[in-house]
């Protein structure tokens, strides 16, 4: 991405389970120039850093260890964040400034919160903007994972990008069956596979099925989650949907598990995307049609706990205030 | 940044994306007051958004206000004063045009 955000430099997160390829993938990044230019944090939480052993191409790296970012080690990491603001601060914005950080979380973090964090601290937000989630999958292990770990499976959720490591350790079948499970867990991120870090590409999954996957939340008896398709056509203007939207996920956040879709704006066609109750910021898209069979205004809520009709009127109710 | 009220806000609120320039900012913000003073007072609520001062100002009926800086605030500061959210798959919403208002 190259977009203008403002002046705030991109932070990109990259987490995954312990032992799911995350410092491989990123090395190799490294090693074919991507990320060059990039300040890397790494996050262990184990004590004993071995990770930036692995990561010397980087110009600039940093280890927290001791204490997964999501949690305890949070506000050594915002300490950092803030720190490296600082040094930029102080740098001419005409000359080479740090336009890129890369963090690489704990096999143990949930990114959720980690992004939750930057978004609210004060300082932060006015220099930092994620923009990119990615998500090490592991081909021989994501599906144990999925069916078991409730963390495992919020990681996938939050994922813009997914990267299925290790492809050549899997057998074609349960690959597929892994990409049909992630693609019915996350719809809305991209998919890619990879060899030690280098680009495959992945079997179809097509004749797949996805994995029905048991209910981790710890309440059996709720009702299965399922999408809704919203169309927000011309009736519908972006003030009174955002309204509603945010009116929506701050009432029932914990149901609506994902929303996503492209909508139509003055300002562009903007990318929408949520994750429980965080939104992150729209991404405005390049003004052509139709680019991968991205459906324009048209929105996903994926959830439960509703009718997708009551959806639909309460949505229509909220645009037609104020109108004949 | 106003250093004695702490305005204007964190930059970009997903909620405030959809204008491209001034003008069309201000008219967002016009209509999204539209849309809270039509479904707020359901509530016991009022909402007003002059344009002149940052943020939304969120009322009770007996007078205890707050202002808002987003439309996450606004649910939250409606959800502190009703003493539970503002659900917009209420009955009030869903129920057609006649029913609940």
């Amino acid at each position: 991405m190259t977009g203008n955000h403002d002046g705030r430099m991109r932070l990109t997160v990259l987490g995954g389970s312990l032992g799911s390829g995350k410092t491989t993938w990123l090395r190799h990044q490294l090693h074919a120039g991507h990320f060059r230019d990039a300040y890397v944090i790494v996050n262990e939480a184990a004590a004993t850093p071995v990770d930036d052993a692995l990561l010397t191409r980087s110009a600039n790296l940093a280890v927290l260890a001791g204490g997964c970012a999501c949690c305890e080690g949070k506000a050594d990491l915002i300490a950092l964040l803030r720190k490296i603001c600082d040094a930029r601060s102080r740098t001419e914005s005409r000359g080479d400034r740090l336009e890129r950080i890369v963090l690489e979380t704990s096999g143990l973090a949930d990114p959720g919160p980690i992004v939750e964090a930057i978004r609210t601290d004060p300082v932060l937000v006015h220099h930092i903007v994620v923009t990119e989630i990615v998500v090490a999958v592991d081909a021989l292990h994501a599906l144990m994972q999925l069916r078991s770990e409730p963390l495992g499976r919020r990681q996938i959720e939050i994922a813009d990008r997914m990267v299925i490591t290790k492809v050549d350790e899997a057998e074609g079948a349960t690959l597929s069956r892994l990409v049909a499970t992630l693609k019915s867990v996350n719809p809305g991120a991209m998919i890619s596979g990879t060899i030690k870090g280098s680009g495959v590409d992945l079997p179809s999954s097509d004749d797949a099925e996805p994995e029905i996957l048991p209910d981790l939340s710890g309440e059996t008896d709720r009702p299965p989650i399922f999408p809704t398709r919203l169309l927000i056509d011309d009736t519908i203007d972006w003030s009174a949907f955002t309204v509603w939207l945010s009116a929506l996920l701050h009432a029932r956040g914990d149901d609506v598990v994902r929303v996503k879709g492209v909508v139509r704006t003055s300002a562009g066609r903007l990318l929408l995307q949520s994750v429980r109750k965080i939104v992150q910021s729209p991404e405005i898209l390049p003004d052509q049609n139709n680019d991968a069979g991205r459906e324009d205004d048209t929105i996903i809520v994926i959830g439960r706990g509703y009718r997708a009709d009551d959806l639909r009127r309460s949505l229509r109710y909220f645009a037609g205030v104020g109108r004949a | 940044m106003c250093a004695s009220c702490g305005f204007p806000a964190a930059p970009g609120h997903w909620t405030e994306a959809g204008a491209a320039n001034a003008a069309e900012r201000l008219r967002a913000r016009f209509r999204r007051a539209q849309v809270l003073q039509t479904v707020l007072p359901a509530y016991g609520l009022t909402a007003y958004d002059g344009a002149l001062v940052p943020g939304i100002q969120i009322s009770t009926l007996s007078g205890n206000q707050v202002i808002a800086r987003d439309l996450a605030e606004v649910w939250a500061a409606a959800e502190r004063f009703t003493g539970g959210p503002v659900d917009p798959l209420d009955p009030r919403f869903i129920g057609g045009e006649d029913e609940g208002r």
